[in-house]
C-alpha cells in the first residue's frame, strides 16, 4: 500500500477502485463487502513540477551580485530582498551580537528618511520592511502591493546601500537588544536551548546566542553597525531577489541601475567547524518555580552542505521529525502520555549545527522520559528504520514536499536557501527522485554515523532540588543559574 | 490543538499572539486592479441530515484542503472545562474500523501520503483538517466519515491523552507568563459569559473528566446539523459531493444544540488581577468587552487597534518604545469571537520598568484616541495594513477553506473580499473616535499585571 514498486499497475487498480467507490450504485459485486478506502492501494499523486522554468529568471551583474526573479502575477503582491551571505557566525569575540544589532539599526533610517520617516513610508502603503540576521546571512526584505513597487524597491536599495546608522537610534537599539536578551530567558524553551548550545560549543561562536551577550551589546555604537555593514554587504557575496507580481526584465534593469556600481571585497572570518564533544555533560538549569521541566538532548550534527543531508532528513523523519507518527512521538506522547510534543532535528548551517531532541514533561516524570528517549536514541542505531517504517517516513518527505512549497514565497525561500549555501540549483526538481533512491543500508549507516547517545549533552530546565538525583545517573550534574 | 506550539492556529485559542492573528482577519480597500476573489465561487450544499458542505474549486493550487468545522468550542462547556479540546485529541485515537491498524492510524495514513493532518479548538469551534495532493481527497473524506460515524471513546485511550493535554496546559498557560496573563485576563473580563473558560481547561477538570462525559459531549454536539465541511483547492465538486453524501449522509442529526447563557452582568468599575512569576520582563494587559464578530463597529475597532499599536509609527510604539524605553513590543488588538469580543491593549515591558508607570502611558494613549481622532495618515496606514493582509492571505487552499468556513459558521454566508475591503475603507476618523469612547472606557477595563518577583511572604 505504500510506495508502489509497480506504479503503473497499482495506479490502474486504484483508479478502478476509486471510481467504484465514488458511485456506490455501480458496485460490481454485492457478495464481498466493499473495502474501506484506507485498505485500497494508495492513490498515486501526480508529481507536478515545483518551479515553472518559464517564470524563473536568473542573472549575475558584473560585480558578482546574483539576481533571482520568480514571476507570479495572480495576486497584486510583490516581495523582494537582498541577502548578504555572511551573518553572526563571522563575529569576533568582541562583537558578539553585531549582526543582529546591524540589522536592527538598518531598519531605522536610510537614504533621505530618518527612522520614523522610513517606517511611515512603508506603513503608509500597508507594506512590510524586515531586516534580520542569522548565523549565515544578513537579510533585507520588503513586501506589499505591486502597485507600490517603485517605492518599495527604492526603500530596499536605500536600506541595503544607504542606512543612516544614527547615534540616537543606535542607543535605542542597544537598549532594546539588551532587554530582549534578558527577556529571552523568561521562556523555558529558549533558556534550555541557550544553555544547551553553551554546554555543547563553549567558546566557539555557536556557543553564545546569535544576539550576543549583555557585555558585548552594551558597548555597541553606531560605528559597530557601520563597520559590520561595510564588512558583509558586498555584491560578490550577495543575492538580490524578487517574487510575485513583478516583470523580470524590468526588475533586472532596475537591479543594474541600483546595484551595478557597488564595489566588492572578500569577507574574512568564517569559523572552523565546532569541536566534537568528547563526553557527555549534564546541565541542570535551576528554576524552582517550574512544574514542567524543559529538556534538550543532543550532540554534534551536520552542515547544510553535508553529502548525507538527505539521509539525515529521512532518518530524522522516522525518528522524531516526521509528525505524530515518528518513533519519539508514538512512544513518548501517544503511548506513554509523558509530553505534548517531542521533536528531533539536525540544525544545519554553513558550519555543522547540532542534532537535538527537545521536549518537556512534568517534573516527576523527567527520569522516565529521559530513559525512554535514550532507549530510542540507542535503538535507532541497533534497529534503524527499515521496511514499512522507512517507506512511511519516505512518503512523508516526498508527499509533503509540494505541500510545503505551495506558495510562490515558499518556493522562492527554498530557491534562495540553495543559493545561500551553494547547493545545486536543480535540487528542488530532483529532490523526490533522490529521496526515493535512499536505501535502508544508507539509513542504517547514517544512524550509526550521526547519532551518538553516549556523548549526548543533556540540559534540563526545572527545579534542581527535585531533579538533581534523577539526572545523576547520566553523569556529573552541573547545576547552574538561569 | 494537537501539534507544536509554533503553529499559527494554536495560539488562537490560548494566547495573545494568536488572538492578534485572528483579529487581523478583517480588512480594507482600493486596489489598483480588480482582485480575483475565488471565494465567490463557493458552492453551498445542505444534505438531508442538515450537514452543510462548502466547495470551492481553485485549480491554480496543486493541493486540496478538507476541513470539518464542528460548531462547538470551550464556550459551550458546562460541567468540565477543557472537554471540547480534550475531545478533539480523543478524536484522533481510534474508531471501530480503524482500531485494527493500531494507534495513531489517522495520522499515519495521512502522513504517509505526504499530507498534513491536525485539529484545533477555540472558544467557538473545533476544526479537523487535512491538506493533501488532490488524488488523496477521496481517502480523506472516507477517513473523516469514519471518525464522525464510528469514534470509540474508552477510558484506556483517555488515560494517556489526558496527560498529553495536561502537559499542553502547563506549556501554554502555566510555564509561559504571557499565556498565564491572557488566561487570567479572559476570566477577569468575562464573569458570566462562558468565554471566561480557558480553551485548554482548568487542571482539576482535566484530571477528573471521564470517558462517559466525553461520550455525552459527543452525543450532544457531534451531529450532522452542527457540522460545516469546507473543501477548497484542486478537486471536482460533484465527485466530492457524492463522497460526502456517501460517508456523511447517514450521520445522525439532533433536534436542538444547547448553548450556554451568555449575558454579562453590568460592570461598574475597573477589575484588577495581579500575578507574581519569577521572570525578568513584567507584563501588563487591559481588556475591554467588545462586540461579537460581524458587528457594525468591528472594522472601526480593528482600525483603532492599528492606530494604537500597528507598526513603528503607531501611538503606543512612539510612547512606549521610541520616546521612552518602557516596552519591548506594545500590542493592541480586537479579538472578535462569535458570541462576544474583547479589545486588548498591553505590552511585555522591559526588565526593571515600573509597571504602574507603563500602564498609565498605555491608558493615556487610549484616552488620547478618544480625544484626538486619527489623522488622515494614521487612518490610511491602519486601513492599508488590514487590506494588504487580506489580499496576501489567499495563497493556499488551506487559507481559502478556512476563510469560507469561518464566514459561513459566523455569518451563515460568505463575505466577498470586496465587502470586507469596502467595510474597512468606509471607517472614518470619527468612527474610530466613537468606538474608543464607547468601548474603551476606564470603568469597563479589566487589568492583569504580571510582576517579575516572588510574592512577598508574611503578609496577612
Amino acid at each position: 500500500m505504500r510506495a508502489a514498486t509497480s506504479a503503473l499497475a497499482s495506479f490502474a487498480l486504484a483508479a478502478a477502485l476509486a471510481s467504484c467507490a465514488s458511485s456506490p450504485g455501480a458496485e460490481p459485486s454485492r457478495a464481498a463487502p466493499e473495502p474501506f478506502a484506507w485498505e485500497l492501494p494508495a492513490a498515486i499523486a501526480a508529481e507536478r513540477p515545483i518551479v515553472d522554468p518559464s517564470r524563473l529568471q536568473r542573472a549575475t551583474l558584473a560585480n558578482g551580485l546574483q539576481i533571482v526573479v520568480l514571476e507570479d502575477r495572480r495576486l497584486p503582491r510583490i516581495s523582494a530582498g537582498f541577502i548578504a551571505l555572511r551573518g553572526a557566525a563571522i563575529e569576533s569575540p568582541e562583537e558578539l551580537g553585531a549582526a543582529a544589532f546591524t540589522a536592527a539599526l538598518m531598519e531605522r533610517g536610510a537614504g533621505a528618511r530618518d527612522a520614523l520617516a522610513l517606517a511611515a513610508a512603508v506603513e503608509d502603503l500597508g507594506a512590510q520592511l524586515d531586516v534580520s540576521s542569522d548565523w549565515d546571512t544578513l537579510r533585507v526584505s520588503v513586501s506589499g502591493l505591486s502597485r507600490d513597487s517603485d517605492l518599495l524597491l527604492g526603500v530596499l536599495t536605500d536600506v541595503v546601500r544607504r542606512p543612516r546608522f544614527e547615534a540616537a537610534d543606535a542607543k535605542r537599539a542597544v537598549a532594546e537588544q539588551r532587554a530582549a536578551l534578558v527577556q529571552a530567558k523568561d521562556d523555558p524553551a529558549a533558556l534550555a536551548a541557550q544553555h544547551f548550545m553553551r554546554a555543547l560549543y563553549g567558546a566557539h561562536r555557536l556557543g553564545t546566542p546569535a544576539a550576543g551577550t549583555d557585555a558585548t551589546v552594551a558597548r555597541f555604537t553606531s560605528a559597530t553597525a557601520r563597520a559590520f555593514h561595510a564588512r558583509v554587504v558586498t555584491p560578490n557575496l550577495a543575492i538580490l531577489w524578487a517574487a510575485g507580481d513583478v516583470d523580470a526584465a524590468d526588475f533586472l534593469a532596475r537591479a543594474e541601475r541600483s546595484y551595478a556600481d557597488m564595489g566588492g571585497h572578500d569577507v574574512a572570518g568564517l569559523p572552523e567547524a565546532p569541536p566534537i564533544p568528547e563526553k557527555r555533560r549534564v546541565v541542570l538549569v535551576d528554576r524552582p518555580d517550574l512544574g514542567q521541566a524543559q529538556i534538550v538532548i543532543g550532540h554534534e550534527g551536520i552542515a547544510r552542505t553535508d553529502a548525507r543531508r538527505l539521509e539525515a532528513q529521512l532518518l530524522n523523519s522516522a525518528f522524531g521529525g516526521g509528525g505524530f507518527s515518528s518513533r519519539l512521538m508514538a512512544r513518548i506522547r501517544a503511548s506513554e502520555g509523558l509530553t505534548y510534543g517531542i521533536y528531533s532535528q539536525f540544525s544545519q548551517n554553513r558550519v555543522p549545527g547540532p542534532f537535538v531532541v527537545s521536549t518537556f514533561t512534568r517534573v516527576p516524570e523527567v527520569g522516565k522520559l529521559l530513559a525512554s528517549a535514550f532507549e530510542e536514541l540507542e535503538r535507532v542505531r541497533t534497529d534503524p528504520p527499515a521496511g514499512q517504517e522507512l517507506e512511511h517516513a519516505r512518503q512523508i518527505r516526498i508527499g509533503g514536499f509540494p505541500l510545503a512549497l505551495e506558495t510562490t514565497d515558499a518556493v522562492m525561500a527554498s530557491l534562495l536557501d540553495l543559493d545561500v549555501y551553494g547547493l545545486p540549483r536543480d535540487t528542488i526538481d530532483t529532490y523526490r527522485a533522490r529521496m526515493r533512491a535512499i536505501t535502508a543500508e544508507q539509513i542504517a549507516a547514517a544512524a550509526n554515523a550521526l547519532v551518538h547517545p553516549e556523548r549526548a549533552t543533556i540540559v534540563v530546565v526545572g527545579p534542581a532540588a527535585a531533579l538533581r538525583e534523577t539526572l545523576a545517573k547520566y553523569g556529573e550534574v552541573e547545576v547552574v543559574a538561569p | 490543538m494537537r501539534s507544536i506550539a509554533r503553529s499559527v492556529l494554536i495560539v488562537v485559542c490560548a494566547s495573545l499572539g494568536s488572538a492578534a492573528l485572528a483579529s487581523t482577519d478583517a480588512a480594507t480597500a482600493a486596489v489598483a486592479k480588480p482582485i480575483d476573489d475565488p471565494a465567490l465561487r463557493t458552492r453551498v450544499t445542505t444534505l438531508a441530515n442538515g450537514l452543510t458542505l462548502l466547495t470551492l474549486e481553485d485549480h491554480a493550487t496543486p493541493t486540496v484542503s478538507l476541513q470539518v468545522w464542528v460548531k462547538v468550542g470551550s464556550g459551550d462547556e458546562s460541567r468540565f472545562t477543557g472537554i471540547a479540546h480534550l475531545f478533539e485529541h480523543m478524536n484522533f485515537l481510534s474508531s471501530k474500523n480503524l482500531a485494527k491498524l493500531g494507534p495513531e492510524a489517522y495520522t499515519r495514513i495521512v502522513e504517509e501520503r505526504g499530507g498534513r493532518i491536525n485539529a484545533y479548538t477555540s472558544r467557538d469551534v473545533t476544526v479537523y483538517f487535512e491538506d493533501v495532493a488532490p488524488e488523496h481527497l477521496p481517502l480523506m473524506i472516507a477517513l473523516e466519515g469514519e471518525r464522525f460515524a464510528n469514534l470509540e471513546v474508552t477510558e484506556e485511550a483517555l488515560k494517556a491523552e489526558r496527560q498529553v493535554v495536561i502537559e499542553e496546559r502547563r506549556m501554554r498557560n502555566e510555564n509561559d507568563p504571557e499565556g498565564l496573563a491572557f488566561e487570567t485576563l479572559m476570566s477577569l473580563t468575562y464573569q458570566a459569559h462562558p468565554y471566561r473558560i480557558p480553551t485548554v481547561g482548568w487542571l482539576s477538570d482535566l484530571e477528573k473528566v471521564n470517558a462517559a462525559d466525553c461520550q455525552a459531549f459527543w452525543n450532544t454536539y457531534y451531529a450532522a446539523n452542527n457540522l460545516v465541511i469546507a473543501i477548497a483547492g484542486d478537486f471536482d465538486s460533484a465527485e466530492a459531493l457524492a463522497l460526502i453524501e456517501k460517508h456523511f449522509g447517514s450521520l445522525r442529526q439532533v433536534a436542538a444544540i444547547p448553548r450556554n447563557p451568555q449575558e454579562e452582568p453590568t460592570q461598574n468599575g475597573e477589575r484588577r488581577a495581579v500575578a507574581h512569576f519569577p521572570v525578568q520582563a513584567p507584563i501588563v494587559l487591559a481588556g475591554y468587552p467588545a462586540p461579537a464578530t460581524g458587528h457594525a463597529d468591528s472594522d472601526a475597532l480593528d482600525v483603532a487597534a492599528g492606530v494604537l499599536a500597528g507598526g513603528r509609527t503607531s501611538r503606543m510604539y512612539r510612547s512606549l518604545v521610541f520616546d521612552a524605553p518602557l516596552a519591548l513590543a506594545p500590542q493592541a488588538l480586537y479579538w472578535e469571537l462569535q458570541r462576544a469580543g474583547i479589545f486588548v491593549v498591553g505590552a511585555t515591558l522591559r526588565p526593571g520598568v515600573d509597571v504602574a508607570k507603563a500602564e498609565q502611558v498605555i491608558y493615556a494613549e487610549v484616552a488620547g484616541l478618544a480625544e484626538r481622532p486619527p489623522s488622515p495618515a494614521e487612518l490610511g496606514r491602519a486601513k492599508r495594513a488590514l487590506e494588504v493582509a487580506w489580499i496576501g492571505g489567499q495563497g493556499t487552499s488551506h487559507a481559502l477553506a478556512s476563510r469560507i468556513a469561518q464566514d459561513y459558521v459566523a455569518y451563515g454566508r460568505i463575505e466577498s473580499l470586496e465587502e470586507k475591503l469596502g467595510a474597512i475603507e468606509r471607517v472614518s476618523a470619527a468612527d474610530v473616535q466613537r468606538v474608543v469612547r464607547q468601548y474603551l472606557a476606564p470603568s469597563k477595563r479589566s487589568v492583569v499585571q504580571v510582576f517579575p518577583t516572588a510574592e512577598p511572604e508574611g503578609r496577612p
